[in-house]
This record gives structure tokens, C-alpha cells and sequence, in this order.
């Protein structure tokens, strides 16, 4: 695998060789300050640059225009990376040696036409398709609750801190849609597209200057590379008294979400340590919460915890039956202490080092893995696999404690099923 | 072993059947770092009737006893956890059961050799006690309600009560709280006596393996076990037609679902399986896939907010299911019934979609995870690998299909519709 870095002066373009794969990927992160009356906006721009382009009508001819270059897979998500919203534009299609010479650059040109040809008439979007995207959004919305495992996690971030961006509602807000229209929505496109920072990933067997003409050509932007805001959010000072919040829902099963805060950690002690306390407290089918709380007490189905490295929280949640709220509590809250006085042994430490190795390794038969991978050591200086792999191995036991010795539970939610009282 | 070339995709699958009936299925890769083990039986939620072996009488076992028998497999005697056992380098596991399978896994990047001998030795030894089986109870009475929450999981649950008749696809493949909490150990042991035996399981291992070592390994485990026996499992007649046309139902979700469910008796269709299969999935892409005027004409008319499709096979059956979400149930309905009415293949549609398919091939092959689901798929529906998918899809025709179509009752599906419960 070769990975070459070329400034193309309004954005990077990164390309990696590698003949692993019979795909060409191609995968474009736009990228600015989250700001929560605009991730609305955000979504549904990104809805409406899937549903039409001026060179195609509908998304049905999009769609058939796809199948015709042999499948080529493209889409668009949103996410939120610490103090950023990120969209990332994405293009997949078989190598041209599987299909026809040139397929792959129709498919950039293809991903190009729907980010920068949009359906755009007297600088307003499509009424009719914005129409559409706006009544899809809101039903995504309103069925929000159906997915009470997410609804408890949205619920427990705004209950710990409802100004932070770590309790954004990625989905968006009903308020804000109804502010939307096909101008105030073309505005917001001409800022994403001339103000976001932007880099270009393409990952495959492919041909360097091919690649590199062929991007410079489809991708002409101006916009500048420059950061003001950091990735990472401000450490939140732990409350003096743990918050116990709840919600009921017309649901059987109760779910539990904890958020713990972390604070003052190391870089070393971020990408590692934690990741090792983690993968030993909650992390895999092997930790301490799912052999204590599922295996021996019989609590809950799932459970598990999982480290927001940006957000410096911890969360663990877990689906039980509302009556044992309290003695699951408890329980997690043991094993969390016994993480603390280094209750765990070095047979723990060995596995939960050889279940990253084997993450890494993951991540090396995925092009998306391997692209995201080297997204995060662009905008957050991380390290590379081999990097990783070293220094996840000079973690200690002291190391582990020293961690959870950060780490405070904070905030207590639990959305109550209560559907078996009402029956 | 023996070779069967996967045209078109320069790969090779090899086979074994042990004297006992054991299968052996091989798919070696030479360019990945991983590998996958499933060990699986042709033994569902959907067998609990039947004679055991050297038995006259037919018995009833509760319902859900083969997913139980899951969970409980994961408990050895000595004491140790085979998750434990396989973290210790890395190492995945899981397991799952399904109407007509239960499989047990595990995929890693090391210790192969261990860990095939690993897994086959497990599921070999059950050991269940009243205190373990008692303590299982709570956790999947968990894992019931998690799953009894989720709305779309409610709507199939009474598609199927109204297509079927006397199937036991009617019945949830975990059971209910009420059936699971009269299992015994004595249950489980009479289920895996009979079911898990060599003539009645395969062992799939799919990534990057030593072929000879674990072959050797296989047989060194399983050539010398004997057939426990064999049970005579009497299915009901199924009635070829729906057991009721329509249902209104309520639950907790804002905005209504619809569920669709076609049945096609195969008594009358003499076609080679796979290739009616294809045909069959064929007709139901082209009618409501990505790229039909169905799916323009319903977005447009903002009918559809999500919507998914879904073949299930059954020994004597083919049903297909669509599963969406929508504010205007009724005229949705209307669409989806009107496309099967006097349907009209377009050729243009049906070229287009054999080269995606084709494409589909080639792009599956290189994920290992999708290779395993396609030939794990073959053997429990066509209880072999099919080598040669891209020459059958090649090979499919618009004549054959117009043939099949005539053949179709297109009248006989059932349809559930959900509403909110304060509408």
C-alpha cells in the first residue's frame, strides 16, 4: 500500500495504491464548525444533492445512470466529528479493469455532476424535490422515539449538558426545517461549497496522474485551507452530584445511558489507555460488564460501553427491565471501581491488546476503513496503523488505572418502558 | 477435496463430505489477512415437532428452543468462556439462529488452527444444568422485549400470522416469555441428540487458511462422531393461498408502517430452483427496486418515506415481503398492488439489471463478509454452493421471465397496516 499526498491548493488530495481491492473508491469530506440551527440545513442538502442534478431530472434517472456504470455505488452522510460537521460525498465502482477503460473516471464525473451541478434554477433548488426531502425528513423525525435505543442516547446527552454539540440532534430539528426554503437552502450550498475545508480521498489500483488530472478536472474548488475552531470539545467540568434524569415510553423494554465525563487526558492516554479500558470495562462480549451484568446476573441482554474520544465522554448503556434499574446501576458502578483500584488482570490486558491488533487489521481490509483511517490522522494528527500498533503495546496495568481514575459517572438516564403497567 | 471453479471470479471453492454426512466447505483467499469459521446446523426455530430418533411417539418442544439451545451452548463444563477463549487472541465469536439454521462463528487474523479446533470441540460439548438453563431465562426474556419494541419486528410478526396457516414461521424464532420459561435441560439435550449431528451440519471456513491443516483438523474432530440418530420431522400441509387478506393494527410509532406479503406455492412452478429464484427476484427488482417508476412515482407523490423488500424461502414456498413506512397507507397499498397487475416487462430494465447483478458478483467476492453470507445462503436454501452464478445470470432471459410471470397468482398476498395508537 502506497500513500501519496498531493496539495492541490484548495483542498488535499490523498490517494492510496494498493491492488487489495477490485474496487475504486472515491470518498469527498466537506467539513465546517457544527452550528445546531444549521445541521437541518446540512441534512437536507444533502438529501436534495441525491434527488436530481441539472443533467439528471430525477433520482431515478441518477440511479440508472449508476447501474449503468456497472453499479457504481454513491451517496452522501452527514456526521459530527467533536466541534465539526463533516459530509462526506462518496463514489464506489468495480476497477475499470473489471468493466470498461474510463468507467471510473464516468463515475467521478458522475459524483461531480450531483455535489457541483445541483438542481439549481434563478439560484433556488427544485421546489417539488425540496418538498419531498423536507417531508421525509420530518417523518424521520417524528419516528425518532421508534428506535428507543437511540432515542435514550439523544435524551441522556442533552440531560448531562443541552448546550453542548455532543447532545446535537443529528437528524435536525422541526423548528429549523420549517425555516427552509429552495433560496435560504441554495445560500447555505454556496457556503458549504466556497467555505468548507475539504479533502479528497481515493483508494485503489489506480494510476497516480490519471487520478490526480482527473480530480483536478472534476473538482475545482476555491475555497481555503484553514482551521480556526479545534476538533476536540472543552473538557466539562464533572457535577458535584451525580444527575438522575428519566423519561417513560409505551415500550416493554427500559434502556440505560450513562454518560461519564474524562478528564485531562494525555494524547497517549486518549488513543490508547482509554482505548484499552474501554475494550476491559465494556468493550467486547469478553468485558467485565457483559460477563458481570448480563452472564452472571442475568440483567440485560446488551450491554456495552464505548469512549467518545473527542467528546471526552464515556458511554455506557445498557436494555433491562425497569425494576432492575438500580441493582444494574450499582453493578456497573462496581466493576467501574474495580477498574480504578486495577481489579483486573493481566490476562485482561493481553486480550483486550490483542482485540485492537485485530481492529487494525480489520481496518485494513476495508477501503472505507483504510480512508477514514487516514482522515483522522490528517485532521487529528493520530497515528499510523503501525504507529498504532507499537504503542498500543506499551500500555501498562498503571496506565489503565490512571485512566479510570478520570473517569466520573455523571449523568444517570433511563427511559422507563412501562408498557406491561398500562397493558 | 473437491473443486468447483467460481466462474467469472477467478476464485475456487472446495468440498468435502465426511462419511458420516458432514460437509466441508472451503474458500480459500490469497490476498486477505482474515478468515471466518461457521459451524452450522440445518436445525431452526421452526423444528419443534417431531419423533426422535429411535422414538414412536411425535413430541412437542417449547417454542424458541433452538435459539435457547444457542445461548446455552456457550457454556462448557470446565468452566471457561469461548469468548474468552477466542479474545484471548483477537478472535470474533457469535452465533445465530434462524427459522431453518443455528451457526456458530468465529473470524479473526490468528491462531487459526486453535481456534477451528476450538469451535468444533465446543459445539460438540453441550452441558446444561438446571441452574445454567434457569439463569438463561432472564436474558432472553430481555432479548425478547428488545426485539418486541422495535415496530417494523411487530408488523412481520403478523404478516406472517396472517399468510401462514399451519407454518411454523407464525411463531417468532426466539419464542415467547411464556414457552421459553417451560424449557428443561432435558428439552435441550433431546434437541441437540437429535440435531446436532454430523448428517445434519456443515463447517463453511471462508479468508486466508491453511487448506491441509484444516481439513486435517476437521476430520480429526468430526470423522469419528457418529449420527445421533434420525428424527422424523412431519411438517403440516401448508394452504397454498393467505390465511387472511388484510389487518389494522396499533402500536407506538408516529408515522403509520405497511406490511406486504406475497405467497407463491412452487408446486406448479417446475423450474430449477436457482434460476426461479433469480427470475422470481428479478420481477419484484424491476417492480420496486431503486430504479423503478414505482419508486419515482411514490416519491414524487411523497407516499413513501422508507421501504424495503425481502424474499424468504420455504421448502415448499417462496413469500415476498415489503416492508415501509408512509402517511398515506391506503394509497400506497394501492401502488404497490397495482404494479403486479398486467406487469409489463421493460427489456431496456432487465439488460441494465443483469450487469448490475453481474457486477454485484464481482464487488461481493472481494468482501469476505459477503462472500460468506452468499454461500452460507446457498447451502441452507439449495443445500450446495451454486459455482456458476454469473453465467446464470447471464444466461436469464425476458422470454423465460414473461413465461414465469403467467404462472404467478399475483392476488395472493396478505397486508398488515399500523397505525399510531393515538390516531
Amino acid at each position: 500500500m502506497e500513500y501519496i499526498k498531493k496539495d492541490l491548493g484548495a483542498y488535499n488530495l490523498h490517494i492510496i495504491k494498493t491492488d487489495k481491492f477490485k474496487t475504486i473508491t472515491l470518498k469527498a469530506y466537506f467539513r465546517s464548525p457544527i452550528v445546531k440551527e444549521e445541521i437541518t440545513l446540512r441534512n437536507i442538502l444533502c438529501n436534495i444533492l441525491l434527488q436530481s442534478s441539472k443533467n439528471y431530472e430525477s433520482k431515478r434517472a441518477l440511479t440508472i445512470k449508476a447501474q449503468d456504470l456497472y453499479a457504481a455505488d454513491i451517496g452522501a452522510t452527514n456526521s459530527r466529528l467533536g466541534n465539526y460537521i463533516v459530509t462526506s460525498f462518496y463514489a464506489t465502482s468495480l476497477n475499470d479493469k473489471y468493466t470498461e477503460k474510463g468507467n471510473f473516471t464516468n463515475v467521478v464525473e458522475f459524483i461531480s455532476d450531483v455535489i457541483f451541478n445541483p438542481d439549481v434554477k434563478e439560484n433556488k433548488f427544485n421546489e417539488d424535490k425540496l418538498d419531498i426531502v423536507k417531508d421525509n425528513c420530518i417523518n424521520s423525525i417524528n419516528s425518532l422515539k421508534e428506535d428507543s435505543s437511540s432515542y435514550s442516547l439523544i435524551r441522556m446527552a442533552e440531560a448531562f449538558d443541552k448546550d453542548s454539540p455532543l447532545s446535537y440532534r443529528m437528524l435536525g430539528y422541526k423548528e429549523d426545517l420549517d425555516k427552509i426554503d429552495s433560496k435560504n437552502l441554495y445560500d447555505y450550498y454556496l457556503k458549504m461549497i466556497n467555505n468548507d475545508l475539504v479533502d479528497i480521498f481515493v483508494i485503489g489500483d489506480v494510476d497516480t496522474p490519471t487520478i490526480v488530472s482527473t480530480i483536478k478536472k472534476y473538482f475545482k474548488l476555491r475555497t481555503m485551507k484553514k482551521k480556526k475552531v479545534p476538533y476536540m470539545l472543552e473538557n466539562k467540568k464533572p457535577r458535584s452530584r451525580r444527575l438522575f434524569a428519566k423519561e417513560t415510553i409505551d415500550y416493554s423494554q427500559s434502556k440505560l445511558a450513562i454518560c461519564n465525563t474524562i478528564s485531562e487526558l494525555s494524547t497517549f492516554e486518549r488513543n490508547y489507555a482509554l482505548t484499552l479500558y474501554n475494550i476491559i470495562l465494556g468493550g467486547s462480549s469478553d468485558s467485565k460488564l457483559f460477563k458481570n451484568v448480563r452472564e452472571e446476573n442475568s440483567l440485560c441482554y446488551t450491554i456495552k460501553s464505548v469512549p467518545n474520544k473527542l467528546d471526552n465522554i464515556l458511554i455506557i448503556s445498557a436494555g433491562i427491565d425497569k425494576n432492575n434499574f438500580k441493582k444494574t446501576v450499582d453493578l456497573i458502578e462496581t466493576n467501574m471501581q474495580l477498574m480504578k483500584k486495577g481489579k483486573f488482570s493481566d490476562n485482561d490486558l493481553i486480550i483486550a491488546r490483542e482485540y485492537y491488533l485485530t481492529a487494525l487489521d480489520d481496518i485494513l481490509e476495508s477501503p472505507s476503513a483504510i480512508i477514514d483511517n487516514y482522515l483522522m490522522m490528517e485532521l487529528l494528527g493520530t497515528d499510523t496503523i503501525e504507529e498504532k500498533r507499537t504503542k498500543i503495546t506499551e500500555v501498562t496495568k498503571k496506565d489503565i488505572v490512571k485512566v479510570a481514575k478520570k473517569i466520573k459517572m455523571d449523568t444517570v438516564f433511563c427511559l422507563e418502558g412501562v408498557k406491561d403497567e398500562n397493558a | 477435496m473437491k473443486t468447483l471453479k467460481l466462474k467469472g471470479l477467478d476464485m475456487s471453492c472446495f468440498t468435502e463430505t465426511l462419511e458420516n454426512g458432514l460437509e466441508i466447505i472451503f474458500v480459500p483467499y490469497e490476498n486477505k489477512k482474515n478468515y471466518f469459521i461457521s459451524f452450522a446446523t440445518r436445525f431452526g426455530s421452526e423444528t419443534t415437532s417431531f419423533i426422535p430418533s429411535n422414538k414412536q411417539k411425535e413430541i412437542k418442544v417449547p417454542d424458541g428452543i433452538a435459539h435457547f439451545l444457542e445461548h446455552k451452548m456457550f457454556e462448557q463444563e470446565n468452566g471457561e468462556d469461548p469468548f474468552t477463549f477466542f479474545s484471548k487472541t483477537g478472535t470474533g465469536s457469535n452465533a445465530s439462529t434462524s427459522f431453518d439454521y443455528t451457526q456458530y462463528i468465529c473470524y479473526g487474523t490468528k491462531n487459526f488452527e486453535e481456534n477451528l479446533r476450538y469451535l468444533l470441540n465446543f459445539v460438540k460439548k453441550p452441558y446444561y444444568t438446571d441452574k445454567n438453563v434457569e439463569k438463561e431465562k432472564g436474558i432472553i426474556a430481555e432479548e425478547l422485549k428488545m426485539y418486541d419494541d422495535i415496530p417494523e419486528f411487530q408488523l412481520e410478526m403478523k404478516l406472517r400470522e396472517n399468510i401462514f396457516h399451519v407454518s411454523p414461521r407464525r411463531i417468532d424464532i426466539g419464542g415467547s416469555i411464556k414457552e421459553i420459561n417451560k424449557i428443561t435441560k432435558e428439552d435441550l439435550y433431546l434437541c441437540y441428540e437429535n440435531f446436532y449431528s454430523p448428517n445434519n451440519m456443515f463447517v463453511l471456513v471462508v479468508g486466508n487458511f491453511p487448506k491441509e491443516s484444516a481439513l486435517e483438523i476437521i476430520k480429526d474432530e468430526l470423522e469419528n462422531e457418529k449420527n445421533k440418530g434420525q428424527p422424523i420431522i412431519k411438517t403440516k400441509k401448508e394452504n397454498i393461498k393467505i390465511r387472511k387478506k388484510s389487518e389494522t393494527i396499533k402500536s407506538t410509532v408516529k408515522v403509520p408502517k405497511i406490511g406486504f406479503g406475497l405467497k407463491i406455492p412452487l408446486q406448479n412452478l417446475d423450474y430449477d430452483l436457482v434460476m426461479l429464484d433469480m427470475y422470481l427476484t428479478m420481477i419484484t427488482t424491476l417492480c420496486y427496486g431503486s430504479s423503478s417508476e414505482f419508486r419515482e412515482r411514490t416519491r414524487n407523490n411523497k407516499l413513501l418515506n422508507s421501504l424495503y423488500t425481502e424474499w424468504e424461502m420455504l421448502d415448499d414456498f417462496r413469500v415476498f415481503y415489503i416492508m415501509a413506512s408512509t402517511n398515506y397507507p391506503e394509497k400506497l397499498l394501492e401502488e404497490i398492488k397495482n404494479e403486479l397487475k398486467d406487469l409489463v416487462i421493460s427489456e431496456e430494465a432487465f439488460t441494465r439489471m443483469k450487469k448490475v447483478w453481474i457486477a454485484n458478483e464481482v464487488k461481493m467476492i472481494d468482501d469476505i463478509d459477503a462472500t460468506v453470507n452468499n454461500i452460507f445462503d446457498d447451502l441452507i436454501k439449495y443445500k450446495k454452493v451454486i459455482p456458476n452464478k454469473i453465467e446464470l445470470i447471464k444466461k436469464m432471459n425476458i422470454e423465460k421471465l414473461n413465461e414465469l410471470i403467467k404462472k404467478i397468482d399475483f392476488e395472493n398476498y396478505s397486508i398488515v397496516t399500523m397505525y399510531g395508537k393515538d390516531e
